[in-house]
């Protein structure tokens, strides 16, 4: 009995501490619906290409992308055109990176859905 | 997934849902169960495929396309840039001016004492099917469902045009709306011939299948180019201008563009080789059965809708045996001039087996869906025979 206790005592703790952590690192994102934004693959380019091209959309539109190199080179001087802030010595190295992470040989992409709201 | 697995997942939903209102974090707790589901918290949107968050564009799967007009919920979002972050019905304005002879300011009670016409259309994005063209192009990678059917209801452009009385040197109209655009992307302004301004069909619609716009659709008014790519159909429509020649600017050219003459997959187009896009082509899509279905031999019933912007649709075809043989589907009894078809085929396969099931829709106007697609630098008005995989036990 005592044992018993204890042990949902401390279970009920652990429950609350574990909620309260989720919570907590939850409401540091900016109030930002979890799941909602989507990453640029890690890579040398990262974050330089995260500042370019999520400043205007979100990388979503880069991750269903399936182009080739030539492709994706007229794509990153569009957008440079455009206002996408790329130094003109990260031009490569960014055109680069964008094909060999979505280049046509890649599987297609699988989008998520929203969630229903007719039952 | 299987039912139990989705109950299960329900009643957790429901259980911590029930928890986390006692803790008093809700909001969180079941922001964070759904985005265990892979499923993104979107209001009013219903299962719509996420192509784009920010801008949004969603999809509808093609399930969907089992009812003649498809509900708001249901209906595909474009968008080429951010949605006006205000949008007061007060204090909007319409502004009419160009080459008229009285140009117009309109508020929303001005405008919608000018009539309401309503018009049953289809309307579709020029890039739908683009994931599907080989070589892969840029752009949003459209599945089958960037397609939907309303009925749209609003003053006739052509009224408000004869108000403002057009002059004759007036040869084109131009749509601005208010899309807040990011960076030095050019505005997304089109223009369109003045003939199709002036068809009793061509709207300002503040109502779509029978209440006002939403957000998504253009609140408070949009154009409504029926049988034309959606891209004719500006949404968030500010100002209107009739001018002596077509609008000059990025959506006008490149964008939205087509070759003249047929070109071989992967090939470069000169932009003088090109023409602006206006009306939709044939098309037809398989709503069911899915893609991937396992069947029970009996009776199966193949479904789905075509549509061919401007023409009617005259027959769809099914075939079963890889085009050797077509059989005639049956057309729903529900039209309208510019609206899609539903149309069913009952099909009693003699044997267990793999077999795809191919769609082919003929329009008034003599056009067939083509067998192979046909490719173009911007994957628009994809529109070959529509086709699912199924296993037949």
């Amino acid at each position: 009995m005592f044992r018993r206790g204890l042990f949902s005592r401390a279970f009920r703790w652990i429950v609350a501490i574990s909620l309260l952590a989720l919570t907590s690192s939850l409401l540091a994102q900016k109030a930002v619906p979890a799941g909602v934004n989507a990453d640029l693959p890690a890579g040398p380019m990262q974050a330089k290409a995260t500042t370019a091209c999520l400043e205007c959309h979100e990388a979503r539109i880069i991750l269903q992308q399936r182009l080739s190199k030539g492709a994706w080179t007229k794509e990153v001087d569009k957008m440079t055109k455009w206002g996408a802030v790329v130094d003109p010595a990260d031009r490569d190295a960014l055109i680069e990176y964008l094909s060999a992470n979505f280049g046509p040989e890649k599987p297609p992409y699988q989008p998520q859905k929203t969630a229903a709201s007719i039952r | 997934m299987n039912r139990i697995s989705m109950n299960s997942r329900r009643a957790f939903l429901k259980q911590i849902s029930g928890a986390a209102m006692v803790a008093g974090m809700a909001p969180s707790i079941l922001t964070w169960a759904r985005a265990q589901e892979q499923v993104i918290p979107f209001p009013n949107e219903d299962g719509m495929i996420l192509r784009s968050f920010r801008f949004i564009d969603l999809e509808s799967p093609v399930e969907y396309f089992n009812s003649f007009l498809t509900p708001v919920p249901r209906f595909f979002v474009r968008n080429h840039m951010h949605e006006p972050s205000e949008l007061d019905a007060a204090a909007w304005r319409l502004e009419v001016g160009g080459e008229v002879e009285k140009p117009l300011t309109l508020s929303l009670a001005e405008l919608s004492k000018l009539g309401t016409h309503s018009v049953i259309n289809t309307l579709e994005c020029a890039g739908n099917g683009r994931s599907l063209q080989r070589p892969q192009v840029p752009g949003i990678q459209w599945g089958k469902g960037a397609v939907g059917t309303a009925r749209f209801s609003g003053p006739r452009l052509g009224d408000v045009l004869q108000r403002a009385g057009v002059k004759p040197t007036g040869k084109h109209v131009m749509f601005r709306g208010r899309d807040e655009v990011p960076g030095k992307v050019p505005p997304f302004i089109r223009s369109i011939p003045i003939e199709k301004a002036l068809d009793g069909d061509t709207l300002i619609a503040t109502h779509m299948n029978g209440s006002p716009l939403t957000k998504h659709h253009g609140f408070p008014a949009r154009a409504l180019v029926p049988g034309w790519i959606g891209a004719a159909s500006c949404k968030w429509l500010t100002e209107i201008k009739v001018l002596d020649a077509e609008f000059v600017g990025n959506f006008m050219s490149p964008g939205y563009r087509f070759p003249n003459h047929p070109v071989n997959p992967g090939d470069a187009v000169k932009p003088e080789d090109t023409h602006p896009l206006t009306a939709l082509t044939v098309k037809s899509v398989i709503a069911g059965p899915s893609d991937g279905a396992s069947l029970k031999a009996h009776q199966i019933v193949v479904h789905g809708t075509a549509w061919a912007g401007e023409a009617d649709i005259a027959k769809v075809e099914i075939s079963t045996d890889g085009g050797i043989h077509w059989n005639a589907a049956k057309l729903g009894h529900d039209q309208a001039h510019y609206a899609w078809r539903l149309w069913s085929y009952d099909w009693e396969p003699v044997k267990a087996g793999d077999y795809t099931i191919q769609s082919r829709a003929t329009d008034s106007a003599g056009r067939v869906q083509p067998a192979t697609p046909v490719w173009n630098p911007s994957g628009y008005l994809y529109n070959a025979i529509d086709e699912v995989k199924v296993h037949v036990s």
